[in-house]
């Protein structure tokens, strides 16, 4: 195959070899067009000798020759999207053209896999977010300022925590165990960026990428049908999100200093019942289940001790964070080489007391043209982002202030001790400590070779390492030591490294002039390793080991030593994940006139994951865009400037599971039994030979326009994805015998078919006055078409949401509740004929909401006068659904449960008569007629609306004057005050409507955001930031 | 030209390399074994069932779980303390969500697996054939007989046990199974047991009872026929296990949970210090230890009140309404370690008295001295002994009675409610309950029905 495709290649060739000879006539003008806006060869410009017929268009690097005869003096060049140019020829054989775009956006380079393209060739749908809108808020970790940014995007914030992970979903959802996430590839390496290498430790999925520096980031590329992810084969299903960091640009080294300071709370928060409230409350509860006397109180508390107490947990867990981050980039450039250096630190605390995530991070990209070519590029990035980690959700701290810290619990007893009958999360935010750091290199050498003209052969090698430490410090309080020197340090480390080559051939080639060709092939390997040890490295240490590293490495050298020389010698380290992919590529770009263009991609993937049934998958996808502002008819239309429409069709995969799932996991036993050695088979490790990726179809068709002077622009696409084979873990019965087992499952399908609008309009457009308003809405449907299994065989981290034939993928299953019978403040439910019943059953379930929104997008507006500016930034979400699956035991706060009892649920029935919309309290649910118990106690009584609408941004910024800055010797000076999530319009009552909530494992994320279990709200921000250039 | 083909021959070269590069993708996760690596000796195969003892003496089996399931059910025990699985089960109205009951139930079936894949490689096996296929015979057969009496109606819910099971489980595989009758579990379960019988070792290398003999089997056979009531087979193995006299009565009924103190265990689990600690009995100090705390479980009044009517009764020791103020608690298991006995002598006794008094003729004789060696031991003499010509009803009574003391924590009372339930229709639950009432069984994990749609699960609650 790929020896056919070279010779193809090297005959085309040869073809163009013989046609360049073919035009010797009168006069030969010579010259090149390039983009005024960055100096680069523009290919298919048109060329035309003024008053004939005779025209060219320029080549891939945007030479052209063009033969005309001698009577022509002036040369008309014009190319789509850019000012047409005329240029006198008189007495001259060679010329430079620079044209000047008209619509840049047409013209802009989009980074594809394996390449670049002019926007106007793209037969994809890739949208694009550039640096200056990533940069715009400070965000947890980079992926969270996408959010409202790109049509058919669903970015749901990550929590509260410092470092934490968005949930990223690109034209919606269609895997329940493999992971939705996409596939990040910064700079062409493929990026580890699971959240679960840390599991779900202290109720916080260690998010990857926070280990981004967002300074870094020249654009971002979102890649999302088939067209454009297709040559990313069994792990494009998702979409794929190219990360492009910044490069040296053309011309004087240049500075640039970014500083911005500012503050962090929260979004939106719950409030709670205070002591008084609470007794009362639980009182009532205690007569309502026909209790006599006063209520048991927990913590040893009577009712006269505990009301002298009312004790704020919330406020003495929070702060107002302080946000600074710093960083100073150099940007230089001439023709032997060009550098980009960058140095950031910026260390920014959350609203949680003793939360804070600090970045340090250096770049240093070059390009150096070795001889004319021959160009070597440098890639490196370093990162080091500590994480001063709190608990939080189910593992206490600010989960605890919102849970079981309750308001007449302290947090020191009247003899000055802590606490210690009950939830007391102060106690643990000052006696436990625990950091994650992360350090990140990515480096990446790559050699573009050009042995002849247009023809590319480009290797590249990238390694990206990284090692990572959870340390724990418990003091000798928290230990229950006497001694004040002997807290216990911990410290969990493991360490990656992913290696990447790609070796790949380009050739550019026009065929009788309107005929371009650009053929790609290509072949890539990667191997990714994480290893950790087999033992947990700990002892009594007076301080904790970030503090001290010797203490750590030489107790870590101890143990080594110890399980080297015991008898028989131990293991100390193993690869804790470890895979490789090996892949071959090929695209094929063909475009006539500008009209239309077609792209054929194919790939074929083999990995280490996939079961030696099915080792290797092939991907192929096609796609087309035809410009019909290019055909006559259109260019008559005065109104339209640019008119495209385009189509694809694809088959990608997800291979997004964890490695070595197809083996057996049987291991010899740690111990001995009766003296004689075991041997076990894992639960949940039976293997699967037959293990492959989860096939997907998938349509894409399109139409993009440019109207009114190009003032409105936009975009309006379809899409239509259909998932096979899918992916499940769970699903088997357990009386296998071997648990859980990642399998295809036969006979699934699940369809994600949706409309994406996006739409800009530059209402004024002057020098001084600019304002231009834009948006984009996208509505995603999410069927399961096809599926065998009970409804209950999937579910989120915890018995959340479900997958159901018909319905979409993740519906909230449960029982509807009514209303109050006004008589006995007992609830009504329906049962599943809808008919009114006082006995709850979980038979009574039905499908009552999904988790996915209806339509979900985003709209801003900028505004410029003179040197101000004002830009807004809304997010919103329509429809969907919220469980508050923590506001259900909130609710049941006063029973036995003990739990906080949130002032929502104030509007209880007390007495015969009143109609209210919640029940009366209980002190043992199970009073209610048919509850088994309280975590079953699940209705639509704590479903919500999950629709909300939320100012994400907003600046107000001011800009020197060129004669200002002139007369201080600088570039650029700018000052600007930013807030972030300054706004929120929302009818959930839980408090904050975006909820990415502590997650179990990738089908918890897939099918349980908007389940919230005690997550801590989103920051609001407020920055002033300077940017300095000189 | 020609630098250019030199340069797509490398090219070519390379790229070509890297694909038949085989090995590139193969990464088995280290430190695991697949199925054919893991059994290629005799000794894999030894190994791996010797790893099952483990399984049995696993929390979620009989290091607690099973017992505090059965305790949950049955009427010994306050519920007003229990909360979330516990407070379902304790109210006899287990829904079909519960990681208790489902963790309780997986581990069975695991069991059953792995006792199936030791019979898948038993070709590996030339030596220890015999014990190797004996032992996976047992486990099959103690495991299906849990989960028959947990999650189905007793022997005798109807005449002919057609009422519904479980699924058995005798080959490995993913596919779902639906649920065998109560009989044919019941059958699958004796043929296993009696195949295990002739199959087991007589004594083991070491002397101790920590691996399974064919008494092991015969035990069990004992306590499969009598919870058929199935006395005169219940008699006879219950007979050969104790005329065997490989197994002595204990001098003092305390030694049964203890380090190596006790000469009664038919099969037991030993607590190992040695040279990795090991040690049975985790979630039994869990749940019922007393001495460090209020244990989650803690006696109603009424059964207390019962329990320690009898000035004399030694085993008064195993109660207490001091240690924790207000609370009756067990005292049983109030150690840091103990052997954990499956099966033992006492039990076995009590067997043999009741199904002895049952079937009458001289085994009531027999009977009465096992009643007698019982109560002389509980009592510190003969004052509560039966007379040499007590009727088989005032033995039947006294071992009811000697039963529901010595095995008090030990998850023997719910199936003896319904044991008596199905020999005549007796109710004697406590909390009034009809023995065969639905709630009285434990629902069935909804994974099950998920897999496996037309899966029958049990009817839930309807108890009280």
């Amino acid at each position: 195959m790929l020896m056919k495709n070279l010779f193809k290649l090297t005959s085309l060739m040869l073809l163009v070899f013989v046609a360049q000879f073919s035009f010797a006539q009168n006069r030969v003008i010579t010259g090149k067009v390039t983009d005024s806006k960055d100096g680069s060869g523009m290919s298919g410009a048109t060329i035309v000798a003024k008053g004939t017929r005779t025209g060219v268009q320029s080549k891939a690097d945007g030479t052209f020759s063009i033969s005309i005869s001698s009577t022509v003096s002036t040369l008309v060049i014009s190319t789509v999207g850019y000012a047409t140019m005329e240029v006198s020829v008189t007495g001259m054989s060679t010329v430079e053209v620079s044209l000047v775009g008209t619509n840049t956006s047409l013209n802009e380079v989009v980074v594809i896999g394996y390449g670049t393209q002019r926007r106007r060739e793209v037969t994809g749908a890739i949208s694009k977010v550039s640096s200056d809108k990533l940069n715009s808020i400070p965000v947890p970790s980079f992926e969270a300022a996408l959010q409202g940014k790109a049509p058919g995007v669903q970015i749901i914030q990550g929590n509260g925590l410092a470092g934490s992970g968005a949930v990223v979903r690109i034209r919606g959802i269609g895997s329940i165990s493999a992971s939705g996430d996409p596939l990040y590839v910064v700079d062409g390496i493929p990026i580890v960026s699971d959240q679960f290498l840390r599991g779900n430790g202290g109720a916080m999925n260690q998010n990857p990428l926070s280990s981004l520096n967002p300074a870094d980031i020249e654009s971002v590329e979102i890649l999302k049908d088939a067209g454009a992810t297709g040559i990313y084969g069994s792990r494009g299903a998702n979409g794929v999100i190219i990360i492009t960091t910044k490069r040296g640009k053309s011309g004087k080294p240049q500075f640039n200093f970014n500083t911005r300071v500012g503050i962090a709370t929260y979004a939106k928060r719950q409030k709670f019942a205070n002591t008084t409230e609470w007794l009362q409350l639980r009182q009532e509860a205690w007569a309502n289940d026909g209790r006599v006397g006063l209520a048991n109180l927990p913590g040893g508390y009577t009712f006269a001790t505990a009301s002298q107490n009312n004790t704020d947990w919330w406020d003495l867990l929070t702060q107002t964070g302080i946000i600074n981050e710093n960083n100073l980039s150099m940007t230089q450039g001439n023709a032997k080489l060009k550098t980009f250096a960058n140095l950031t630190y910026s260390n920014n605390e959350g609203y949680i007391k003793s939360n804070s995530y600090q970045r340090i991070s250096g770049r240093l990209n070059m390009d150096y043209n070795v001889t004319k070519n021959l160009k070597i590029s440098l890639t490196s990035g370093i990162n080091k982002g500590s994480n001063r980690r709190v608990p939080a959700a189910w593992d206490g701290g600010i989960g605890d202030a919102m849970s079981s810290a309750l308001p007449f619990f302290t947090v020191y007893n009247p003899n000055g001790t802590y606490f210690q009958n009950g939830a007391n999360p102060v106690r643990r935010i000052q006696e436990t400590k625990r950091r994650e750091i992360d350090n990140r290199f990515i480096g990446g050498l790559s050699f573009e070779y050009q042995p002849i003209k247009n023809l590319f052969i480009r290797a590249n090698g990238s390694l990206e390492y990284v090692t990572a430490f959870d340390d724990i410090y418990e003091s000798n309080q928290w230990i229950n030591q006497s001694n004040p020197d002997s807290g216990y340090a911990k410290r969990f480390p493991y360490w990656g490294t992913n290696k990447n080559a790609n070796l790949t051939v380009n050739y550019l080639t026009t065929v009788k002039e309107n005929h371009k060709f650009n053929f790609l092939l290509g072949t890539e390997a990667q191997e990714y390793i994480r290893k950790g040890y087999l033992f947990e490295i700990g002892n009594f240490e007076p301080v904790p080991y970030w503090e001290n590293a010797s203490r750590y490495r030489t107790r870590r050298d101890k143990l080594i030593k110890d399980r080297q020389t015991g008898t028989p010698p131990q293991l100390t380290e193993k690869a804790l994940e470890e895979y490789t992919f090996n892949s071959f590529f090929g695209r094929v770009n063909y475009s006539y006139k500008d009209r239309y263009a077609l792209q054929l991609t194919a790939r074929v993937d083999g990995s280490s994951k996939f079961g030696p049934n099915n080792k290797h998958g092939f991907f192929p996808a096609i796609s087309g865009a035809w410009t019909m502002s290019e055909e006559d008819f259109i260019k008559d239309i005065k109104f339209i400037n640019f008119l495209k429409l385009r189509a694809s069709y694809g088959i990608v995969g997800n291979a997004n599971i964890p490695a070595g799932k197809y083996y057996g996991n049987y291991q010899p036993g740690g111990i001995t039994y009766s003296g004689n050695p075991t041997l076990y088979l894992n639960y949940d490790g039976y293997g699967n030979p037959d293990l492959k990726w989860e096939t997907m179809h998938n349509i894409d068709a399109a139409v993009e326009f440019a109207l009114f002077s190009s003032k409105l622009t936009g975009e309006v696409a379809y899409y239509n994805k259909q998932t096979t084979d899918i992916l499940m873990e769970p699903g088997t019965a357990p009386s296998n015998g071997v648990g859980k087992v990642y399998r295809n499952l036969p006979n699934s399908k699940i369809l994600n078919e949706g409309i994406e609008l996006s739409l800009n309009y530059k209402i004024i457009n002057k020098a001084a006055l600019k304002w231009s308003v834009g948006g984009n809405i996208s509505k995603n449907y999410n069927e399961v078409l096809d599926w065998e299994l009970g409804p209950d065989a999937v579910s989120g981290g915890t018995n959340d949401t479900r997958v159901v034939k018909g319905l979409p993928l993740g519906v909230n299953y449960l029982v509807r509740y009514y209303g109050v019978d006004p008589a006995d403040g007992l609830p009504i439910w329906l049962d599943v004929n809808g008919k009114q019943t006082k006995t709850f059953s979980l038979d009574h379930r039905v499908f009552a909401g999904s988790i996915m929104p209806d339509y979900m997008g985003g709209f801003n507006s900028s505004f410029e006068y003179k040197n101000f500016e004002l830009s807004t930034l809304f997010n919103f979400v329509i429809g969907g659904k919220i469980y508050d699956n923590s506001g259900k035991y909130q609710f049941m706060g006063v029973s036995k449960k003990n739990w906080n009892f949130r002032e929502t649920f104030f509007d209880r029935w007390t007495k015969p008569g009143d109609v209210t919309r919640y029940p009366r309290l209980a002190y043992d649910i199970t009073t209610f007629p048919g509850v088994p118990g309280e975590d079953q106690f699940n209705s639509t009584l704590f479903l919500h609306d999950a629709s909300f609408l939320r100012l994400r941004e907003l600046t107000v910024g001011y800009r020197l004057s060129a004669q200002t800055l002139k007369k201080l010797k600088i570039k650029t000076l700018r000052f600007y005050l930013t807030g972030s999530n300054l706004l929120t319009f929302t009818k959930y009552p839980g408090g904050d409507p975006e909820i990415t909530r502590d997650f179990e494992n990738p089908q918890d994320r897939n099918l349980s955001p908007n389940v919230t279990y005690l997550t801590a709200p989103t920051q609001r921000t407020v920055i002033f930031g300077i940017n300095l250039g000189f | 030209m020609k630098r250019f083909y030199s340069n797509l021959l490398i090219l070519t070269i390379v790229a070509l390399s890297t694909v038949s590069c085989k090995k590139f993708l193969d990464r088995p996760p280290e430190g695991q074994l697949g199925e054919t690596e893991a059994f290629k000796t005799e000794a894999d195969v030894k190994a791996f069932a010797n790893g099952i003892y483990t399984l049995f003496a696993n929390n979620e089996f009989y290091s607690g779980r099973h017992q505090v399931l059965n305790e949950l059910l049955g009427d010994h025990y306050k519920g007003d303390r229990f909360t979330g699985d516990y407070s379902e089960i304790f109210k006899r109205q287990n829904s079909f969500f519960g990681g208790t009951r489902d963790a309780y139930y997986q581990l069975a079936y695991r069991i059953i697996t792995d006792a199936n894949l030791v019979i898948k490689h038993l070709d590996l096996a030339t030596i220890s054939k015999n014990q190797l296929e004996g032992e996976a015979k047992l486990f099959r057969a103690m495991a299906h007989f849990e989960l028959v009496r947990m999650f189905a109606q007793p022997w005798g819910y109807s005449a002919d046990n057609s009422h519904l099971g479980v699924p058995i489980r005798t080959t490995v595989g993913l596919e779902p199974i639906q649920r065998s009758t109560v009989k044919e579990v019941y059958d699958q379960i004796i043929t296993d047991l009696l195949s295990a019988e002739t199959l087991l070792q007589d004594v083991t290398p070491t002397g101790k009872f920590y691996t399974a003999t064919k008494w092991a089997a015969k035990a069990y056979l004992a306590r499969v026929y009598f919870q058929q009531n199935d006395f005169a087979k219940a008699f006879q193995s219950a007979n050969e296990v104790i005329t065997s006299n490989k197994f002595n009565m204990d001098a003092s009924f305390a030694s049964r949970f203890s380090l190596g103190l006790s000469t009664e265990g038919i099969l037991t689990i030993a607590n190992q210090t040695s040279p990795i600690q090991y040690s049975p009995g985790g979630d039994l100090r869990g749940n019922f230890r007393s001495d460090l705390g209020i244990p989650g479980f803690t006696f109603t009044d009424q059964f207390y009140n019962v329990a320690t009517a009898r000035a004399a009764d030694l085993r008064k020791a195993w109660y207490s309404n001091t240690l924790q103020s207000g609370y009756n608690v067990l005292t049983k298991y109030n150690k840091n370690f103990f052997d954990l006995p499956l099966i033992h002598l006492t039990e076995i006794k009590l067997i043999r008295a009741e199904a002895g008094a049952e079937t009458g003729g001289a085994n009531l004789a027999v009977a009465i001295a096992d009643i007698n060696q019982v109560m002389t031991r509980a009592y510190g003499g003969t004052s509560y002994n039966l007379p040499a010509i007590a009727t088989a009803a005032a033995v039947i009574a006294a071992t009811r009675n000697e039963r529901e003391l010595e095995l008090v924590g030990e998850g023997n009372r719910t199936q003896e409610i319904k044991r008596i339930g199905a020999r005549n229709g007796t109710n004697v639950d406590r909390r009034n309950s009809v023995w065969n009432c639905n709630g009285f069984i434990l629902q069935f994990p909804k994974a099950e029905k998920d897999a496996n749609t037309s899966f029958i699960m049990n009817i839930e609650g309807g108890c009280f």
